[in-house]
């Protein structure tokens, strides 16, 4: 699988611009953010300060429920973090190196 | 020398002495300057001390009540036998420069602080030449008593003396008020000099010794030795009856206590850092585990994030347009080259960015929060799948909540208000008749226009759906498609597989789940891995020089006991084309195809009327007979019956590839659809072109019931897996569930269709009441069966039989 990344790098990132470009347009997304460790957007579809709030806030977030997630027991890891409000939905998929972040409206 | 006592401080006449002083002591100074260093000033001194005693002190007239006990210093003389003045050098000299900065200070404050001046300076004084030495040449001008004062050591006088600098600097300001010229310290000393490098050199003394008692050795043989002895003996009882004996008794002495010196010192300002750090289980686990790790690869965004940390941040737009330049400008080049071009040339920030977008698990989270997504767009769709409760939420304007696995606290203290609503809801239905209920529709941008042809679950993930795309007509052909859908995310596939013929029959493996068989209109057979995201093909029957001549009608994978021959299960595929071959196809090297079956026409039913000679010879174009469908016996995957496009059903065996078993006949048109009752083995159901549908009995050569609804063509049908009564026809209008139990002469639910939209596919979806129908605008609609009637003993193998009663086939019932 690397080997193949590294030779269509197109292939893959023509596909990931999909996938992004799907999510955004699903019924309720109000917003698709992707930001780096720093907290700088990489992309993102809203303005850039509201980024950039949600990307330091929601890093803290995650931080504290990844370290009270492995708290609880070493060997685990936060995977997905979803956070129900009462106006929509924050879905954040964290990793060392970006935070994915999708806020959706549910209901109509 | 006689000492006579000072009374010079009793003086009144402050001023005149004041005015005497400056001019003698510079007088004094040129010429004994030289000779005044350390230790030539005793002699000066002594020789004006010699000469002049105990001159007036000067001006202590205002405190002169203080003066008393310093009253009673006297100036001591000593001299040698030679007349040599030995008197011993005053420790302590004031400096009396280091005041004169201030002089209102000096005569208003206590000494305090002065006195640490001059005490600092004390130890200057040695080094340096100072005026104090003029000014103590003026006192041991005017009044060697004053040096006397000094001269005393630093006891417990100390405080008297710390009185006198004061004095004395009182003097020495009022010298310096009055003097018109200053006189310049002997000697200046430049920066230079401060910062010049002085040696010190350390050396040892001479070993002191205070107290050297060696041992005595006596001789035994010697004439002292028992005396020595005894008088050992004696000192060791002394020392063991030491403790409580009377000669010897605790005391307590005072020893004189040094007076204590204060010295600040000043020095640079520590800086002080306050870090906090804490200590979680997590982090212990992750020390530790680093440290067992033999080796840790340098990744390449580590390095990208390490690199980055310099780079100025810029808009994020212009990084985004940065970088598409750059894929421009890259092109194939390998990803390293590309990172270490970018970070030479241009914003690192977006190589990092880059390695983000590619990275495995950028693509994953993007493919999960795709599927979360989906959840909440298809939450009560879903949860109505997978028969879940969808409880209401409090909010009236908000649609039904619905219930997933980890949601049930935060739903569960409403669970038990919606339970009697719920309670009074499925009362309600239970007087609603069954029905369709529409969930959704798998459908996609690239699926629309095409005609569904063929449905196929997946054996290992019950999510997992497999659609075929492609027409069934000859002139209608257009692109073909085969995707896999996942319940899970309803609006796009997970993979499509396209092809420029059209797909005909789908199916995947049961002995390898991730194995998708695709049959096309071309004939040929490609046989997919799902498991990858690769679009090509694992094996392709293309140029297998059996390949099928004629659209492939129908795969299936079969896991077919080989029996006596020794090995378990071994999973092979079969398919049946419109060139009239059934075959088998065996994964071995490539794809090895045998002849099951050759379906060859077969002449009318024997049945003579009247005598009518058959007739012979019947010139037949082609001795094959297109196949359309078949169906392996649910228990012996030795028999299957094969419908072909005369309408006949043959019942075949796998070990004869050359005659039939039996054969059914009952239908006008093409069959196009053979299903076994999963329940009971000895039913089974076809439907055909000509708008029929026909339940067979095994034994029975002769339809044992047909339906025929409408006058559409039944393009598929499908007997439900949970009752052996029920089953789901498609016709080009409409989709219909019977329930035998219920009746047999109308369908229990009939679902019409939009207009110009053909239903061509249906399949019953495993665990849940779902029926999945595909049409032929490219959806594949998943519909709820609602309000089914139960009945018990649904399951049951031999309930068709006794319903409809045995050997009732003689009565066929049409419907129009």
């Amino acid at each position: 699988m690397k080997t193949l990344v590294n030779f269509f790098p197109d292939l893959f990132q023509a596909e990931v611009e999909e996938t992004l470009k799907r999510i955004q347009s699903h019924k309720g997304v109000i917003g698709t953010m992707v930001v780096n460790a720093e907290g700088i957007p990489i992309r993102t579809t809203l303005d850039n300060s509201t980024t950039v709030q949600y990307a330091g806030l929601l890093h803290q977030l995650t931080m504290k429920a990844k370290s009270t997630v492995r708290d609880i027991d070493p060997q685990n890891d936060l995977t997905f973090l979803r956070i129900r409000s009462k106006k929509h939905e924050i879905m954040v998929a964290p990793d060392k190196e970006y935070l994915l972040i999708v806020i959706q409206n549910p209901c109509e | 020398m006689p000492i006579s006592p000072v009374n010079g401080r009793r003086q009144p006449n402050v001023g005149v002495n004041v005015g005497l002083g400056p001019r003698k002591s510079i007088s004094f100074v040129g010429p004994g300057k030289g000779a005044l260093m350390k230790g030539g000033y005793a002699g000066a001194n002594q020789s004006r001390m010699a000469m002049s005693k105990n001159m007036m002190i000067l001006p202590e007239a205002k405190q002169m009540e203080k003066m008393t006990i310093s009253s009673a210093k006297t100036v001591t003389q000593v001299t040698d036998i030679h007349g040599v003045d030995v008197t011993p050098k005053p420790l302590y000299r004031p400096d009396p420069y280091s005041g004169t900065g201030k002089p209102n200070k000096l005569l208003t404050s206590q000494d305090g602080s002065h006195t640490s001046d001059f005490i600092a300076s004390y130890s200057l004084y040695q080094n340096t030449i100072n005026p104090s030495m003029l000014g103590q040449f003026t006192r041991s001008v005017l009044g060697s008593s004053t040096v006397s004062k000094s001269s005393v050591s630093t006891s417990e006088s100390m405080a008297e003396d710390l009185e006198e600098p004061s004095f004395k600097r009182e003097r020495l300001s009022s010298f310096t008020d009055l003097r018109v010229m200053r006189t310049a310290p002997g000697k200046i000393i430049t920066k230079e000099d401060l910062e010049k490098t002085v040696e010190i050199i350390l050396t040892e003394t001479e070993t002191m010794n205070f107290l050297n008692l060696p041992t005595v050795m006596f001789s035994v043989e010697s004439e002292e030795a028992e005396k020595v002895s005894q008088r050992n003996k004696n000192y060791e009882t002394l020392c063991r009856n030491r403790l409580g004996n009377d000669l010897y008794v605790e005391r307590m002495m005072q020893t004189i206590n040094g007076a204590p010196k204060n010295k600040d010192v000043q020095c640079d300002k520590i800086l002080k850092e306050d870090k906090g750090i804490m200590s979680t289980a997590w982090d212990l686990y992750d020390s530790y585990n680093a440290m067992e790790l033999s080796s840790l690869p340098p990744k390449r965004s580590m390095i990208d994030s390490s690199s980055k940390a310099n780079v100025p941040s810029k808009d994020w737009e212009q990084t985004v347009a940065g970088s598409n330049l750059e894929k421009i400008s890259e092109g194939s080049s390998l990803m390293d080259i590309e990172n270490v071009i970018l970070a030479k040339v241009h914003d690192e920030e977006e190589d990092n960015s880059d390695a983000v977008f590619k990275s495995d698990k950028f693509q994953q989270d993007l493919f999960f929060m795709e599927r979360v997504i989906m959840e909440n767009i298809f939450q009560p769709k879903l949860a109505a799948y997978r028969q879940l409760p969808i409880l209401k939420e409090p909010e009236p304007e908000e649609p039904g909540d619905f219930l997933v696995d980890g949601k049930l606290e935060v739903v569960e203290e409403e669970a038990k208000k919606e339970e009697e609503e719920d309670l009074e809801i499925s009362s309600e239905q239970s007087t609603i008749p069954a029905n369709l209920e529409r969930l959704w529709s798998f459908s996609c941008d690239l699926t629309k226009g095409l005609n569904v042809s063929s449905l196929a679950w997946n054996k290992a993930n019950p999510d997992l759906l497999a659609v075929g795309y492609g027409h069934f007509g000859f002139k209608e052909q257009k692109r073909g498609l085969a995707c896999c859908w996942s319940i899970k995310n309803p609006m796009w596939p997970e993979r499509t597989y396209q092809s420029p013929y059209g797909v005909t029959a789908v199916d995947f493996s049961i002995g390898s789940p991730n194995l998708l068989a695709v049959g096309y209109h071309n004939g040929t057979i490609a046989i997919y891995n799902v498991q990858n995201n690769s679009n090509l093909p694992v094996l392709d029957s293309s140029e297998s020089p059996q390949k099928h001549l004629g659209p492939v009608w129908q795969l299936q994978w079969i896991e077919q006991d080989r029996g006596t021959t020794g090995d378990d299960k071994r999973e092979i595929l079969v398919s049946i084309s419109a060139d009239g071959r059934i075959s088998k196809w065996v994964i071995r090297k490539g794809l090895d195809c045998h002849d099951l079956m050759r379906l060859r026409r077969t002449t009318a039913s024997t049945s003579k009327k009247g005598g009518e000679k058959e007739k012979k010879g019947e010139a037949l174009i082609s001795r094959q007979a297109p196949g359309m469908c078949f169906a392996f016996h649910p228990k012996d995957t030795n028999i299957y019956l094969a419908g072909t496009e005369e309408g006949h059903i043959h019942k075949c065996s796998c070990s004869y590839n050359e005659q039939y078993l039996d054969t059914y006949r009952g239908h006008k048109g093409p069959v196009y659809k053979i299903a076994w009752n999963p329940f009971c083995h000895d039913v089974f159901l076809s439907c055909s072109a000509d708008w029929g549908v026909i339940i067979w009995q095994h034994e029975n050569l002769k339809p044992f019931l047909s339906f025929y609804p409408t006058t559409y063509v039944v393009y598929d049908i499908a007997w439900s897996p949970k009752s052996s009564y029920i089953f789901a026809a498609a016709n080009e209008s409409r989709v219909e569930i019977w329930d035998l139990h219920i009746s047999t002469l109308d369908p229990l639910i009939v679902n019409v269709a939009n207009p110009g939209i053909k239903f061509t596919t249906v399949l019953f979806a495993k665990q849940t009441d779902c029926l999945l129908v595909g049409d032929s605008d490219g959806q594949v609609a998943v519909y709820e069966l609602k309000n089914m009637p139960t009945t018990l003993d649904s399951n049951r193998g031999d309930v068709i039989v006794t319903l409809l009663g045995p050997k009732s086939s003689q009565s066929i019932i049409h419907h129009q």
